[in-house]
């Protein structure tokens, strides 16, 4: 469906997507996740048209942005981390000149965006001026608006910024709502808790590149190898010290008294076969778990780096 | 024909907010007191000398068209500098870049609604301006005529306005920019001309001199062709020929202009509203290209492809 490849874009000198590759699959709900300043924004503004790429290609369905940008904008939805609404128009006039925009007019105009109002909760507001609209009800109404010209692919950039938790909480179950209907979403977001229950696919962006992506499944299994395994040995350390090191699925070993923390690549049996390996040779071991892994921990191990260094020097490193 | 969208949201949001009405008010109260003063102190000369001075009634045409004209010039800029810097601030530019409608539909709906406003301040001022009427002296073309050049001069100012407007992020220095240029045209054409003029008949403009051959000329030289983009002489011009009774005007045109200004002076009015049309849509196409969020992109493809 979406298919990005080699998307670069630089302000300047400041490179913010370096060579950016990632497919959206029909159907999906996709989590578009990296910390501030990865490059999400100017991904999205690509996606709408707001921005030109200075390399790559993005086609959706078959279509080229650089060369049919005005077709793209018809098969996107766009959602920005703003409101983006006129206070001095009712409702249904916001989705009528939203409408127009997309050349849809007169009746065909007037029953979508009836069905669309009903769609997201704000039937009963519709000669209600936007500005007397809560912060959720103005969020449900640019989402309905995004929808006017029944998109392929709704583009949403950090869209629950700003809202309450149970306006987030509805607002999540809209979107699931709207993807269970068929609908592809592109949802960017730093708040993974929200992002890990609802997507179906992930890609991890980070310093204008794509660090990680798959479906959840995958992305949930590597989560579960994420977190180091934790072993509280009792007696015999030494041993315990000589086995871990000589094993081929353990990287790296940190020791705090007696727990010693392991960074374990293996599957549930890999871990059952080294605690036996471990009992067999005389440790005691008093503990032996793998912290519970989260989308979070995994987002922060791959974009934790000290040295944030997004600018690229063409010349001699330091300058 | 299909209306454009943001030219029918802006009139239904202006017909919405009283700022509209409020204009019109103020614009019409002064032109009306400004009138009604005109013919109260006419009324009252001719109580005291018992004398009619027929040429007195024309003063009031000139001093209702000019008051007019200067409201004109000063009111769209108001209108229309804010109005893509507004979108931008709020954040709905964004949103109508992203849909299918293009920044050349943007900015014409724009200029439509301004110039929408501006019909009606115009078609409003009608009995204001058809008092002259009472005493006759001025004809239908007359009028005809100062309506073209409200519409060219509303067409440049709004033009201007609505050019940094696009440039600008801010709505405050988009209104700052949008006056500064328009103060020039109309002040500063002049002052150039005055400077250079100053600097030929001194006898210090040797080097300006190889510019235009200004000091041989004792005029301004080539500046003088600037004066055509002021749309304040060109409104001169046009009363002039009506009432015919601006010194000061013909005055600027004979010390500027000098011996070789009369093939231009002949077509003066058609020339400079002319010019101003075209200054008009040199804005207008920056403005536009001002808003397009992906400006310069086909040229910059096709010159890959040939790569």
């Amino acid at each position: 469906m979406l298919t990005i490849t080699d998307l670069k874009k630089a302000y300047g000198r400041y490179h913010a997507l370096n060579g950016l590759s990632m497919t959206i699959k029909d159907g999906a709900l996709y989590g578009f996740v990296g910390p501030n300043g990865a490059g999400k924004t100017t991904t999205i503004k690509i996606l709408a048209g707001l921005l030109s790429a200075d390399s790559g290609q993005v086609i959706l369905d078959g279509v080229d942005a650089r060369r049919e940008r005005q077709a793209l904008k018809g098969m996107i939805g766009y959602v920005p981390d703003t409101f983006g609404v006129y206070a001095d128009l009712k409702v249904w006039e916001y989705m009528e000149f939203f409408s127009a925009c997309y050349g849809l007019e007169g009746l065909i105009a007037r029953k979508r965006c009836e069905v669309l109002l009903e769609q997201v909760g704000l039937e009963d507001r519709m000669d209600q001026y936007v500005d007397g609209l809560s912060r959720g009800m103005k969020q449900r109404l640019c989402l309905a608006r995004a929808l006017i010209h029944d998109p392929a692919l709704l583009v949403m950039d950090e869209p629950s910024s700003g809202l309450d938790p149970k306006t987030r909480k509805e607002f999540k179950e809209l979107l699931q709502e709207l993807n269970g209907e068929g609908k592809t979403i592109l949802i960017s977001s730093h708040v993974l808790t929200e992002l890990d229950q609802m997507c179906t696919d992930i890609g991890i962006i980070d310093q204008g590149r794509m660090v990680l992506s798959g479906s959840m499944g995958e992305i949930m299994a590597r989560v579960e190898r994420s977190d180091p395994l934790q072993i509280m040995v009792y007696q015999n350390m030494d041993q315990a010290m000589a086995i871990l090191r000589s094993h081929s699925l353990v990287g790296s070993i940190a020791i705090k008294e007696n727990c010693l923390s392991v960074e374990f690549t293996g599957d549930h049996q890999d871990e059952a076969l080294l605690l036996q390996q471990l009992i067999d040779a005389d440790v005691l071991v008093r503990g032996f778990f793998r912290k519970q892994g989260s989308l979070e921990s995994l987002f922060m191990q791959i974009t934790d780096h000290e040295d944030k260094e997004v600018l690229l020097y063409e010349g001699k490193p330091g300058l | 024909m299909r209306e454009n969208p943001v030219y029918k949201r802006e009139r239904t949001v202006s017909s919405r907010s009283a700022r509209l009405p409020v204009i019109m008010m103020l614009f019409n109260g002064i032109l009306a007191v400004v009138a009604l003063l005109n013919m109260y102190s006419m009324a009252s000369q001719v109580e005291v000398t018992a004398e009619i001075q027929y040429s007195r009634f024309l003063d009031l045409y000139v001093f209702v068209a000019s008051i007019e004209f200067l409201l004109l010039c000063f009111i769209m800029p108001a209108l229309t500098a804010g109005s893509i810097s507004g979108e931008r601030e709020r954040g709905t530019l964004e949103l109508m870049l992203s849909t299918q409608m293009t920044s050349r539909g943007i900015v014409l709906g724009k200029l439509a609604a301004s110039l929408y406003n501006m019909a009606l301040l115009v078609i409003s001022s009608f009995p204001v301006i058809a008092l002259v009427f009472v005493y006759g002296g001025i004809q239908m073309k007359d009028v005809g005529a100062l309506l073209l050049l409200y519409m060219v001069v509303a067409l440049l100012s709004a033009s201007i306005g609505l050019c940094f407007s696009a440039i600008c992020r801010r709505s405050t220095m988009a209104t700052a920019l949008s006056y500064g240029f328009l103060a020039f045209l109309i002040v500063g054409t002049y002052g150039v001309n005055f400077f250079v003029w100053s600097m030929s008949r001194i006898g210090a403009a040797g080097y300006l001199d190889q510019v235009g051959g200004i000091a041989a000329q004792g005029s301004s030289g080539l500046f003088f062709y600037l004066l055509l983009l002021d749309p304040v002489l060109t409104f001169y011009r046009i009363i002039e020929s009506q009432a015919g009774n601006l010194e000061a005007a013909a005055q600027i045109f004979q010390s500027f202009g000098g011996r070789g200004a009369g093939p231009v002076l002949r077509v003066w009015i058609p020339l400079s509203l002319l010019l101003q049309i075209l200054l008009a849509v040199v804005f207008l196409l920056l403005a536009i290209r001002g808003v397009d969020p992906v400006r310069g992109e086909p040229k910059k493809l096709q010159k890959r492809k040939k790569g």
